[in-house]
């Protein structure tokens, strides 16, 4: 009877022990921004049927990566690589376009992000959505007085491809016509949070709350002409976000 | 044919009914299921590492029931001394070597139905996705495991068990990578090294031909006609290194 | 096709294995001659290692000879019966489905098999435990179904290697009036056993085995009128 209660004490004490041990481990030290990232050519080489599911697991890892570092040391040295890996491996896996073009502006990399459009595009001609992020970028991160030309031409494209949303001739209107910044700033940050992820979403609110006036009626008036470039749904949604700690 | 039939379901019986291979299977379901956390972290392509992920699981698991139920099929008969009872009687080495074949199609057919049906209503459930090409993904991952299943038998008609299963799953990795033999084949000038390299890609079969995950989640358009032929050059192989299993199994003395 | 006076005829049969890592040449039969004539029980004799269960199982086909030759005086494996020694078979059937399968190996249409194999499991004493599934089984009781499944098909030639083992003396009984009953049926019976006082019993005919050769074959009264029990006349034979 003794023994038997003196096993199952020492079992009770190594169960607490385990418990215990894990539970005090301190926590992870932040991962390295610089990460090993092999070449798309290796895989191709050496595992063309699981290209798909490695480009998985390496986007996986890529938003994981973007994650930890956006918030954390704000250095996101492999992200470049990350994305080549992903996209070349899986090149019509669009997701992985849009999200990582955005994550790499927060990378400094705009013109990657640009770059990695168009080959998108290339792969993926038939979804609108890259030529619609391309003029996006165009408009907010291209230099030069041109820049709005060429976001117009970008969502004329767009707009010409079947299935995409019926305003986005307004949108390539309003740039070809150089209307005032602000009015284009709203409806191109508009569109990115249509498109966008959560990171992106989070980031066009805080862009808008930027350019936005503060004052409530001049601020109702810049937002309106998101109604006409978005559904309703997600306008109300964004509106709703821009209006927070306003009173009604 | 009765001979065939009648070991076929025999041996059916006697890797359906094994705990371990239950076992494999529930581990299969839960990896299948651990998709749905990775698709939580996918940024709302849920159905995409779903449907990926879930063929991996399936592919392994069904690659690791494949090759350890099959190493072993002939070498227990010989280890238990049932081929006593089989040899004694008029049956022949190419029909013990083909019911034994057949049993295992049997069993894996059942695994990996089950396994696909769960991953298909699970990705319908979820992610809204589910279409019929999952199961033919599912399908040809079956087919692809026959080829296995054949080569692992001929292994086990040679040496041991474990032997057999390592080689089996190594002529799984280098079927994957039969397009890297086939460039050989065209690299350098020495005619021996490529005559060599020409026998080596023969030799293994191609299991990268048609990549249907790819398919699957619509990187990629399929074509019936490939599929259908790739299917009929597995199929064909199976039948050959039966053959050689057979030839093999024929010297064997009990 | 041997001479219709023979339903087993062995001559000059050789057989040699290489074992081992270094393949080392083992030689078990050194020039094995036997005859088995229709109708007989023949107890195949020897002492361990002599020889005996590989001549059987070169009758069958289970091994090739590396000389020498083997005649079946029946149409061929389909007309002939096997027990092996120390059993085994296949724990995840039952003994029903065990002797169906057995049945169909033959060829046996459904209807026949079925009748055969009740018959079979009544003739064992295994009617009770027929669904329960081999592992469940004694070492009595396996040897019991293995018997079944030697005459399934009904051979005219029945080989069977230690049949009395591990059987309690009720089992035993009941081989040997299976034996017994074979053999006024008309068929033909070998068996290997060191139960000599059963060889007494049911054999017509004896031969002795030592080192890989038969050093002794005749009728069993022979033996017994050169000694005072076949035991006597075994050790006799096979220590000169």
């Amino acid at each position: 009877m003794l023994r038997r209660l003196l096993v199952v004490l020492v079992v009770l004490a190594c169960a607490a022990g385990v418990i215990g041990y894990q539970a005090t481990r301190p926590p992870r030290a932040p991962a390295n921004p610089r990460m090993f990232v092999p070449s798309p050519q290796f895989f191709t080489d050496f595992s063309p049927s699981f290209r798909t599911s490695i480009a998985d697991a390496y986007y996986l890892m890529m938003v994981q990566y973007y994650g930890e570092h956006v918030n954390g040391d704000g250095r996101l040295d492999s992200l470049p690589a990350l994305t080549q890996l992903v996209t070349s491996l899986s090149p019509r896996f669009t997701r992985a376009y849009l999200f990582s073009a955005f994550a790499l502006v927060d990378a400094e990399r705009p013109d990657v992000g640009y770059a990695l459009l168009q080959r998108g595009l290339k792969a993926n001609p038939d979804d609108w959505r890259f030529p619609a992020y391309l003029g996006f970028f165009a408009y907010r991160y291209g230099a030069g007085k041109d820049k709005d030309l060429v976001a117009a031409r970008w969502y004329q494209l767009a707009a010409s491809i079947p299935g995409s949303p019926s305003y986005l001739p307004r949108l390539a209107a309003v740039l070809a016509a150089r209307g005032g910044d602000q009015e284009k700033a709203v409806l191109m940050w508009g569109q990115v949070y249509l498109a966008g992820d959560k990171y992106v979403r989070k980031r066009a609110v805080n862009e808008l709350n930027g350019i936005l006036p503060t004052d409530k009626a001049a601020r109702m008036r810049a937002v309106a002409p998101l109604y006409q470039t978005m559904p309703k749904a997600e306008a109300d949604a964004l509106v709703g976000e821009l209006f927070k700690g306003y009173v009604q | 044919m009765n001979q065939v039939l009648a070991i076929a379901l025999n041996t059916f019986k006697e890797t359906i009914r094994d705990r371990v291979l239950a076992v494999i299977v529930v581990f299969a379901l839960v990896m299948i299921a651990g998709g749905l956390w990775l698709g939580s972290i996918s940024l709302g392509e849920q159905g995409r590492m779903m449907k990926d992920f879930g063929l991996v699981a399936v592919t392994f698991f069904g690659l690791i029931v494949a090759v350890f139920i099959a190493a072993s099929l002939v070498h227990k008969e010989v280890e238990k001394r049932t081929v006593f009872v089989l040899f004694s009687k008029p049956v022949s080495r190419a029909s013990f070597i083909t019911g034994k074949f057949l049993g295992l199609c049997g069993t894996m057919a059942v695994v990996l139905a089950g396994m696909g049906v769960f991953l298909f209503l699970l990705v319908w459930a979820v992610a809204g996705d589910a279409t019929g090409m999952l199961l033919v993904a599912v399908l040809m991952i079956f087919v692809q495991l026959l080829a296995i299943m054949a080569v692992t038998i001929f292994f086990s008609t040679l040496g041991s068990a474990i032997l057999a299963s390592v080689l089996g799953i190594c002529v799984f990795v280098a079927g994957q990578l039969s397009h890297n033999v086939l460039s050989l084949t065209r690299l350098g000038d020495n005619p021996v090294t490529k005559a060599l390299s020409w026998v080596v890609y023969v030799v293994i079969p191609n299991l990268s031909s048609v990549d249907v995950k790819a398919g699957v989640v619509g990187e990629s358009t399929l074509s019936w006609g490939e599929i259908g032929v790739w299917s009929l050059y597995l199929l064909a192989y199976v039948v050959v290194v039966l053959a050689l299993a057979t030839l093999v199994f024929r010297r064997k003395e009990f | 096709m041997t001479d219709p006076g023979s339903a087993l005829r062995v001559s000059d049969l050789h057989k040699t294995v290489h074992v081992g890592f270094r393949r080392q040449k083992v030689v078990i039969l050194k020039g094995v001659d036997l005859e088995v004539r229709p109708n007989d029980v023949f107890g195949l004799l020897g002492p361990n290692g002599a020889g005996k269960t590989t001549t059987v199982k070169v009758c069958l086909g289970l091994m090739r000879p590396s000389a020498g030759a083997v005649e079946l005086g029946v149409p061929g494996v389909s007309h002939v019966g096997y027990l092996p020694e120390n059993p085994y078979f296949y724990d995840y059937l039952s003994g029903r489905e065990f002797l169906g399968f057995c049945g169909r190996l033959f060829g046996l249409d459904p209807h026949l098999r079925r009748e055969r194999v009740e018959a079979l499991l009544r003739d064992v004493g295994l009617e009770r435990a027929a669904d329960m599934h081999l592992r469940k089984y004694s070492k009595g009781m396996l040897q019991r179904v293995g018997i079944a499944q030697a005459l399934i098909n009904d051979p005219e030639l029945v080989l069977l290697d230690e049949p009395m083992t591990g059987l309690d003396p009720v089992g035993r009984v009941e081989v040997k009036r299976i034996i017994q009953e074979l053999h006024e049926r008309g068929k033909t019976v070998l068996f290997n056993s060191h139960i000599l006082s059963d060889v007494a019993e049911l054999c017509t005919r004896i031969a002795i085995m030592r080192d890989g050769r038969v050093v002794w074959t005749g009728a069993v009264d022979e033996a017994l009128a050169e000694a005072p029990s076949l035991e006597d006349f075994f050790m006799r034979v096979v220590t000169t």
